[in-house]
Parts: C-alpha cells; sequence; structure tokens
C-alpha cells in the first residue's frame, strides 16, 4: 500500500490546489480529489470559438495574494501577470465615457473636464480607500476570532489587527468603521457628484453579488476588493498571461511538485466522520479514502451536504441550509472579429475593466431584478478584452471578449435557464451596442455560462461563485456561519478552505492559506 | 441683561423635556426654549379638524423607556397609556389576524401554514430574548472606537461577557439581527407571506431602506422592545394622543421648576468661539447659560445655529454628509363612523389594534422600489391604527379618527419635482385609493383629512429632510457614530453645547432614553469638574 494520506482535499479549484500545496510544503502527503476532468476550478476558462480562449469565470486575478505567488513560486511555473495602465473604462450612453487609470492624478486630471468638484475629490478618495484597504489587508490574512469564546491567540491577533487600526489614527479608523457597513452608493455619493464616476465606481461594490448599490454593507465588498492590492478607488485590472488557465496550470503544476497527487474524475460523494472526527471521504466510484484531515474547498452548503445530516444535527443542518449563496451573475463570452468601438474608448482604454454602469440608479435597476427572481432588461455589465495585452488568446487581429453579466439570478420565477441563456446573450449584445455601435456585427461566436450551470458544472450551490454573500452577515467572523469561522468546519479535523471561509471569494488563494496555516497549527495528520 | 440660567435646552419635543426635568430634578435651574406655540415636537397631538383631535406624526408608544416613566412619575403628571391589541393585515379576499393571546394567534397562523404556527412558537420567545440582551445598550453611553483606549470599552464589557453566555444559537440571531435584511431574516422560519411582510414592516418603519435592504433586522429588534408595564412587545396610545405624553413630561418638568418659553424660536447658540455661552432668540433677546443642550438634529444644531467658523470644517463636512432621507408620511382622517374591512366586514375587535396593509414582501419592496428612484410609493405601505375605539375623547361621540402612517413618501423627489400643495394631495388621495382596496367605505366616512409630507414634517417639527429619528438609522449610522462620528458622547466640539435628542444613541422613537442618559452624562461630568476644582 502507499504512503498514508495526510490529509484530503475536496476540489481543485485555485484555494483547494493552494491548500494542498501549502500543506505538502510542510512535507504533509495530500490527495486532491477534484470531480472534474482537469483542476482548476473556476480558473478553467473555454472556447467560444477555436482559437479564442476565454478566462474562467473570474476574469481577472489582480487579488491573488502576493504571499502565495511567493511561497508556490508561482513565476517559476509560468505564472506571470499583465498590468496595463488603465484600470475601468465606463463608456456612457450618451456617447462619452470616464476613464480610471493606475495613477489616480491622470484619472482627476481627465475627470477635470467633467466636474472640477469630482476631479478635486478623487485624490482624497483614493486615498481613503487606499488607507483603509491596507488595514483590511491585515484582517484578510487574519484568522476571525471566536466571539464566543476568544482565545489567548485571539488576543494577541487583536492585539495585531488593533495595532494596523491604530496606525491608521483616529480620524481614518473612525472613517473606516464608519465606511464598512455603508451602502457602496452612500460611499461614492457623499464624495462624487457626477453619476458617470458613481455609477462605474459604485459597481465594484455588487459585482459578483446579488445585491444593489443601496445594500448596507456593500462598501466592504469594495473596500475588500482593494485590500492588499494597488487597487485604491479604481481597483485592479490584472490579467494572468496566457490567461486564467495559466495560473490554474501554474497552481497545479506547483502542487504537484510539492509532491501532491491531484486525481481527478474523482467526486467525493460523501466525507464521513466517526463521533467528533473527520476519517476520510467517500467517491463516487464506491472507493473510501481515509485521512485524518479532510480539507473542503467546496462551498460551505455543499460540503455539508456531503455529511451524514443525522451526524450533522437538525439545529447546524437548519443554519447551513439558511446560509445565503445567491448565486446572480451570468457570464458570456464572444470570439470578436475585431476591436468594438466603444464610445470614448481608444484602444489604450480598452485594456483594463470596460465597465457599462452609467448611474448608481443604473447598478440598483439592474440588481432589483433579484428580488422578482428575472433577468435584468437593463443589466450592468463588466467587460474585458484580454486580447488586447495578451494577443495568444485570439487568431491575429481578432479578439476574445469576457462580459460578467448582472443581475442573472440563479432561480427564475417564471420560465426556466433553458430558454434565458439565449436572451441573456442577446441582452449582453443590446446593451454592448448602445455604448460600441458596430458592436454586433463584430460577434463571431458568443458562449452564455447560466447560474445554473455554475451549479451544475462547476458544483456552486446556487450558482454563487463567492460560494457565499459577501454580505455582513456572512462576514469574517460569521462566514460562512459563526462558531465555524476558523476554518475547522463542524469537526474535527474537516475544514473549509474554500472561498465560503474567510476571507471570501475572488481570486485570492486567501482562504486557501488561511486554512492551511490553520490546519498545521492544530497540528494536521 | 436678562437672567441667566445654568440650563437652556433647545426643543421641546419628548426628549428635550426630558432633558430637562432631569436636569432639573438635580437642583439646575433650566430654561426650555420651543419655537411652536404648542409643545411636543413630532409628539404632537392637535386639533385640526374641528372636535377631531389627530396624533399629527407619532402615533403609538411602546418604546418609552420604563425607568423615564417611574422616575419623573409621569402617570401621576397625567399619562396614562391604553394598550392597543393585534396586527391585523387585510388582503383582498382573506386576512391575517394576529392578538397578544398567543395561543389564538398560533391557530390563526395554522389557518396559513402549519410550519409558521410551530415556528412562532419558537420566534416570539427568542426575539423576546434578544430583547432583553439588547436593552441594556440602551442605557448606556457608547464607547469612541476612534480613540482606543480599552477604557472606552469598559461599559461594554459586562455585555461582551452576556454575548459569551449566551447559547450559540443566540449569538447567530444575534448577528443576523444586527446585519440581515428583515425578509432574508424571517424567510429562516416562516413561508407566509402576509406574515413575513407585516413583521418586516416593522423593520422598515422611518428608514430608507425596503424589506430585503440589509440592516433591517435590526429595528425588528429595536420594536421588540417596546415595554408596556414591563410586558414586552406592547403598543399602546396615549390617552389624549402622544401629545399627552410631551404634556405629562413637561408636567414633571415644570413640578421640577422647569421654565418652560414656547414662541421662543432660537436663532443662534452664542459662543465665545470655543464654548457656548448662551443662546439668542429670534427676536433677539439674549439668554445666558453654563450649557446648552439641543435636542434637535445635528444639521440643525451644528449647521444653522452655529456661526460660521465656529466648527472645524472636517466635523462640519461630517455633519453635512450625515444621512437623513425622511421616507415616511402621515395621512390622518376624521371619520363621520368606522369604516369596515372587505375581508373582514364588521366592526369587531380586529380595528381595535394596527391594521397593516402589508399583503406581501413584494409589496412593500415595490413600495420602496418607487421611492429609490424619488417618487411616493404607488401603493404604500400602510399602518393604520383607530385611536378613538381605545380612547373616545378624540373626537365626537360616535365619531372616529384614523391614523395611517405611510411608507414611503421620499423627501427628495426625481425629476426635480417637489413637494407642493399638489404633490401633498396627489399623495394624500393615493393613499386614501389604498385604503379604499381594503376598506370600500372609507371615502363616504371622510369628513376631514390632514396629509403630512416629509416636507411638512420637517417645516412643522425642523426634522431635517422629514426624518422621524432625527437621522437614517443606519448601521454606519448608529451607536458610536450617532449623531457624528466620534462624538456620540452627547458632547460636541463646542464645549458646553451638548445634544440630547433622538440624534444620539439610542436613537428615535418616542422613548426618551437620549434625553435621560444626555442629562445623567452632564450631571456626572459637573460633578467630576467641581470635584476638580
Amino acid at each position: 500500500m502507499a504512503r498514508r494520506i495526510d490529509a484530503v482535499v475536496v476540489g481543485a479549484g485555485h484555494n483547494g490546489l493552494v491548500t494542498a500545496a501549502l500543506l505538502a510544503k510542510a512535507h504533509k502527503h495530500v490527495v486532491v480529489l477534484e470531480r472534474a476532468e482537469r483542476a482548476g476550478g473556476i480558473l478553467r476558462g473555454s472556447e467560444p470559438a477555436t482559437g479564442f480562449r476565454a478566462p474562467g469565470l473570474i476574469h481577472t486575478v489582480g487579488r491573488l495574494r502576493s504571499s502565495v505567488v511567493k511561497e508556490l513560486r508561482l513565476d517559476r511555473f509560468g505564472f506571470g501577470v499583465i498590468a496595463p495602465d488603465v484600470r475601468l473604462h465606463a463608456p456612457m450612453p450618451d456617447g462619452s465615457a470616464v476613464t480610471f487609470w493606475g495613477d489616480p492624478a491622470r484619472t482627476a486630471e481627465e475627470l477635470r473636464a467633467r466636474s472640477a468638484h469630482d476631479a478635486d475629490a478623487f485624490g482624497g478618495f483614493d486615498a481613503k480607500i487606499r488607507a483603509i484597504a491596507s488595514f483590511l489587508a491585515y484582517v484578510q490574512v487574519a484568522t476571525p476570532p471566536d466571539p464566543a469564546s476568544p482565545s489567548l491567540a485571539d488576543a494577541i491577533m487583536g492585539l495585531k489587527l488593533g495595532k494596523a487600526f491604530r496606525d491608521l489614527g483616529a480620524r481614518t479608523g473612525r472613517e473606516a468603521i464608519r465606511s464598512l457597513p455603508m451602502a457602496v452608493a452612500d460611499l461614492v455619493q457623499e464624495v462624487f457628484e457626477e453619476e458617470a464616476v458613481r455609477g462605474p465606481l459604485a459597481t465594484r461594490g455588487v459585482l459578483y453579488t446579488a445585491m444593489g448599490a443601496w445594500a448596507t454593507g456593500t462598501a466592504q465588498v469594495f473596500l475588500n476588493d482593494s485590500a492588499g492590492t494597488d487597487g485604491g478607488a479604481a481597483g485592479t485590472a490584472v490579467f494572468a498571461r496566457g490567461g486564467t488557465d495559466a495560473l490554474a496550470d501554474a497552481l497545479e503544476a506547483a502542487a504537484t511538485s510539492l509532491g501532491v497527487e491531484i486525481r481527478t474524475g474523482a467526486e467525493v460523494v460523501s466525507i464521513r466522520t466517526k463521533g467528533p472526527r473527520v476519517v476520510g471521504v467517500g467517491i463516487a466510484d464506491g472507493t473510501e479514502i481515509d485521512a485524518p484531515i479532510v480539507a473542503s474547498g467546496a462551498d460551505p452548503k455543499r460540503t455539508l451536504r456531503l455529511l451524514d445530516p443525522v451526524a450533522v444535527g437538525p439545529t447546524t443542518l437548519w443554519r447551513g441550509e439558511n446560509l445565503r449563496q445567491p448565486g446572480a451573475m451570468a457570464r458570456v463570452n464572444f470570439a470578436l472579429g475585431g476591436v468594438p468601438a466603444f464610445a470614448g474608448g481608444d484602444e489604450e482604454r480598452l485594456r483594463g475593466r470596460i465597465v457599462l454602469a452609467p448611474s448608481i440608479d443604473a447598478v440598483e435597476r439592474a440588481m432589483d431584478a433579484v428580488k422578482y427572481g428575472h433577468v435584468s432588461e437593463e443589466p450592468v455589465l463588466e467587460a474585458t478584452i484580454p486580447s488586447l495585452t495578451d494577443p495568444s488568446l485570439a487568431p491575429e487581429g481578432k479578439h476574445v471578449m469576457s462580459v460578467v453579466f448582472q443581475a442573472a439570478p440563479r432561480h427564475l420565477r417564471e420560465g426556466s435557464w433553458s430558454t434565458e441563456r439565449d436572451r441573456v446573450g442577446d441582452l449582453a449584445v443590446k446593451a454592448l451596442e448602445a455604448c460600441a455601435p458596430g458592436f454586433g456585427e463584430l460577434v463571431e461566436a458568443r458562449e452564455v455560462i447560466t447560474p445554473e450551470d455554475m451549479e451544475e458544472r462547476d458544483g456552486l450551490t446556487g450558482g454563487d461563485v463567492q460560494h457565499a454573500e459577501p454580505a455582513l452577515d456572512q462576514f469574517f467572523a460569521w462566514r460562512p456561519m459563526l462558531g465555524e469561522a476558523r476554518y475547522r468546519f463542524l469537526f474535527d479535523g474537516l475544514y473549509l478552505c474554500g472561498s465560503g471561509a474567510h476571507p471570501g471569494g475572488g481570486i485570492t488563494g486567501g482562504p486557501g492559506a488561511n486554512a492551511a496555516r490553520r490546519i498545521l497549527k492544530d497540528g494536521a495528520g | 441683561m436678562a437672567e441667566r440660567y445654568d440650563a437652556i435646552v433647545i426643543g421641546g419635543g419628548h426628549n428635550g423635556l426630558v432633558n430637562a426635568a432631569y436636569l432639573a430634578r438635580s437642583g439646575l435651574k433650566v430654561l426650555v426654549l420651543e419655537r411652536r406655540p404648542i409643545l411636543g415636537g413630532a409628539t404632537l397631538t392637535e386639533e385640526i379638524v374641528p372636535g377631531y383631535r389627530f396624533s399629527v406624526f407619532s402615533y403609538v408608544v411602546s418604546l418609552l423607556r420604563p425607568e423615564i416613566i417611574r422616575e419623573l412619575e409621569l402617570p401621576k403628571h397625567g399619562l396614562e397609556i391604553l394598550p392597543l391589541d393585534g396586527t391585523i393585515t387585510p388582503l383582498e379576499d382573506d386576512y391575517l389576524w394576529r392578538v397578544n393571546d398567543h395561543g389564538k394567534t398560533v391557530r390563526e397562523l395554522r389557518r396559513w401554514s402549519l410550519n409558521d404556527a410551530e415556528a412562532y412558537e419558537e420566534y416570539g420567545p427568542l426575539m423576546a430574548e434578544m430583547g432583553r440582551f439588547i436593552k441594556p445598550i440602551l442605557a448606556i453611553p457608547p464607547p469612541d472606537p476612534g480613540k482606543l483606549s480599552p477604557f472606552e470599552w469598559l461599559p461594554l464589557t459586562p455585555l461582551a461577557k452576556q454575548f459569551r453566555d449566551l447559547p450559540r444559537r443566540l449569538q447567530t440571531t444575534f448577528i443576523q439581527l444586527m446585519t440581515m435584511s428583515a425578509a432574508d431574516f424571517l424567510d429562516q422560519w416562516f413561508v407566509t407571506e402576509p406574515l413575513k411582510a407585516t413583521m418586516s414592516a416593522s423593520g422598515i418603519i422611518g428608514t430608507f431602506q425596503g424589506p430585503r435592504s440589509p440592516g433591517t433586522a435590526y429595528v425588528l429588534l429595536h420594536h421588540y422592545m417596546g415595554e408596556i408595564d414591563g410586558a414586552f412587545r406592547a403598543w399602546g396610545v396615549p390617552r389624549g394622543g402622544t401629545g399627552a405624553i410631551a404634556y405629562a413630561i413637561a408636567d414633571a418638568a415644570l413640578a421640577a421648576g422647569v421654565t418652560i418659553r414656547t414662541e421662543a424660536p432660537v436663532a443662534r447658540v452664542r459662543t465665545d468661539g470655543t464654548r457656548a455661552t448662551g443662546v439668542v432668540l429670534a427676536s433677539g433677546e439674549e439668554i445666558a447659560a453654563d450649557v446648552v443642550m439641543s435636542s434637535l438634529d445635528s444639521r440643525q444644531t451644528f449647521i444653522h445655529l452655529l456661526d460660521d467658523g465656529v466648527l472645524e470644517p472636517g466635523f462640519r463636512d461630517e455633519v453635512l454628509r450625515y444621512k437623513y432621507r425622511g421616507s415616511s408620511g402621515k395621512v390622518n382622517l376624521a371619520l363621520d363612523g368606522l369604516p369596515e374591512l372587505a375581508c373582514k366586514p364588521g366592526t369587531g375587535e380586529w380595528l381595535r389594534g394596527a391594521i397593516s396593509i402589508s399583503p406581501s414582501l413584494d409589496y412593500i419592496e415595490h413600495a420602496y422600489d418607487d421611492a429609490k428612484y424619488g417618487r411616493p410609493s404607488r401603493r404604500p405601505y400602510v399602518d393604520i391604527i383607530i385611536p378613538t375605539l381605545v380612547d373616545p375623547t378624540m373626537a365626537p361621540p360616535g365619531k372616529h379618527v384614523m391614523s395611517c402612517f405611510v411608507q414611503y413618501a421620499p423627501y427628495h423627489l426625481a425629476d426635480g419635482a417637489v413637494w407642493d400643495d399638489a404633490a401633498r394631495e396627489a399623495f394624500g388621495q393615493n393613499v386614501i385609493d389604498t385604503l379604499e382596496e381594503r376598506f370600500p367605505n372609507i371615502r363616504q366616512l371622510i369628513v376631514g383629512a390632514q396629509f403630512v409630507t416629509p416636507k411638512d414634517i420637517e417645516d412643522i417639527t425642523g426634522l431635517t429632510e422629514g426624518n422621524i429619528f432625527q437621522g437614517e438609522l443606519s448601521l454606519e449610522q448608529l451607536f458610536f457614530n450617532r449623531p457624528v462620528p466620534g462624538w456620540s458622547r452627547y458632547r460636541t466640539p463646542v464645549a458646553n453645547l451638548w445634544m440630547c435628542g433622538s440624534a444620539t444613541h439610542p436613537g428615535g422613537g418616542i422613548m426618551g432614553a437620549p434625553g435621560r442618559i444626555a442629562a445623567l452624562e452632564y450631571l456626572k461630568e459637573k460633578r467630576k469638574g467641581r470635584r476638580a476644582a
């Protein structure tokens, strides 16, 4: 028989791979079990047409934690980034546009023609976001305390966070505490007067969520998106060279080189427990693997459903089933015959994120559709054209465009995703056509990935790419729920290492790295 | 120069009067200055239609702090609270009627959903328990997180311990209440739409949020903390309308030696540059005092009453960006007789409690959608009571008054529209149309009506943007962020100028707590100062 297995990781998504690799680096024998035929999870892209490489569900990688890149030496395994000067270009229906650059001074300078007030305010706002985000970067790395029974370690963590907080100074500290629970609409509205500035900025607070711009706590989504990065007010626009697949390949190669064994086509159908402890997993083909540690990269509800409900108990089951995982995003990929003619957008301005959200009301209206269970007629879109900076992703002279479409709620009150799929594609084209006349004629092929696909193909319960709504009720010390926020999940030896754990979703590797640290601290294997 | 006072209280609303009474009871010479000819502020009874007395703005009472009732001996000064029983939610051809009799309510719920009837048995005690846990927070001054001194957090230590001692389920509930939307919170228990809608409605009263907005669950709790004679979750109307509360408190204040002047609008708070030294009335009269207590909201206090240059610009900006956004209006009707519900004909006891037009979560959410985009709800949420059924003195014999709290009516209207007479009339008529869908005979009964828009609330009471809580109860404006971040402890950057209204912790509603805590804080500081001197 082979060497004893120290830990099984469920799912070879980016977080699962990070956990596995970091455990292996600490000389653990780790087996990763992946349902799909390839490792990589939501990093795996698709081919809307031959020769066009579209990214995975989340199309930028600017939030990937730098310590993860360093510790796993991802650069040695082919991972590189492309970071254009432009961060965000927001074409308006009236033919004008607002561009946000990596350099806030350049952004402010360009804003001046539209509003001197907003131009003057931009620098201060950017600095405030950076200051608060720098504190949140510490929070993201922390293992959340257990508010119910704080330990000495929590006290030390508290002191560290306290110091980071004190370093902000009283004024920024108060501002941080005031800002986090705010609605992103308020966060930008109190500073800027132009809707053309407010709308595109506010979008980042609702992207990949089911919330509207006026929802309390969306400012926290916005701020956390900037934490630990050079994002500032505009956010990041960082692409993986070779597409998100290249990052998946690098993670896979890094893990394998550290001795991790990745078994694809191996779907975990049960997580087995005995009394208070996890003892292993069961695979779809009937085999069982014993391991003292199981780290689940699957979302919390899916993980819960892999457990024996009797062992979990009715109260926890009730709490778990009430976790909110409301996917509300669809993805559309286009194979384009050329560069779309976006309002006010020479090619240089289209290299980052292109956001179609001309006002706070537009964002809010688009997200209203979630509440009533239908697809937004006037969606908010975030598009990227990665082939502009990485020609390897499309045939010469042609381009691939990926679009995040919101809102497209997983559960429709009327109709089904089989009929709505095409409508999402049509609505996306219509919205793009409005800001980039002639867009429709450039489309050579298109591919729509519905939230139902995300649930069925990628195993994301509720089609929620964040694994759990990043709202204040599923935040930090109670993500995914109170008492289960310290990576250990319900049973001794069972850990949550995916986006459902702190610090949450996105291509960060954060939950994976934090979980690995926790597992090692608990004395794995 | 005229007489000198130990303290001047600006505003004769319930908090101002409570504050004055507490200060005077400890021996201070106190003057209350009220702009209007009548006391009460938003706690006001006025005879708008001859013979019919309306509780013009706030209309029920439950949050009034029991220690205030006790310590100021308000019953002796004429306060009598008549309990209201139950809430009926009329639908087109059915209704949901919940009463204080638990068994009866559960039987009624069983008609709708067995699951909900069972869940209700759990929900009620849970919320009552949460209410008991959170109540102490209402009685302590909040810490300042910006200061980061552990001493700031000392008052919270017993609470933190209490929290740790709670069973996990209650801890979870507490966190959910602080962060979730009312709808998400209730979805965990219930499926019956009118039940969820009516419960969530208490989470949105006075806010600019919908039942699906995160953070609204908190207000569910706020309203579970109401207490009458020690009974949780009890609502009532004061005999004589809500104005009677103000007059009972005023009576207690007068008995303690407070001087009250009405029709004495304050134009300015006088300062020597850094300290408040008194006030200047609109008439030009100057009155000096050791301390000035403002029961007005922060915008009124700092922007309208202080001279330019007294405040540092950073603080002024904080004040200006504080959110008000009034979202509600009132329709008060004088009725020739009792209206009948289409879904439950007759004039039985179901009319004696609250009548809530909140048939489904979508209904309220749609109402909110209208407001978000700057128009009054086409079909608003309406919370109705008929106070004459418990207090016949409010109208001539056999006649009735109907008080309708209406949400949403946004202060800021879209497309440049303003709250003029035509807009007010359209708002009122639309509410009556809404009522007519439930009470088919209502129009024939109306002998007089008063339509109150958020602009009216602002114009009459001075509440900025018509916000009935003196500042929106959104998460980032609670506790240590009320009324200005860093200034949550009733003091202001201007020495000897204090705040004592709903703008301060623990916030709005006819609670009286801000007035009381501000007085006690001031007296404590004064004692400390004397010892130091």
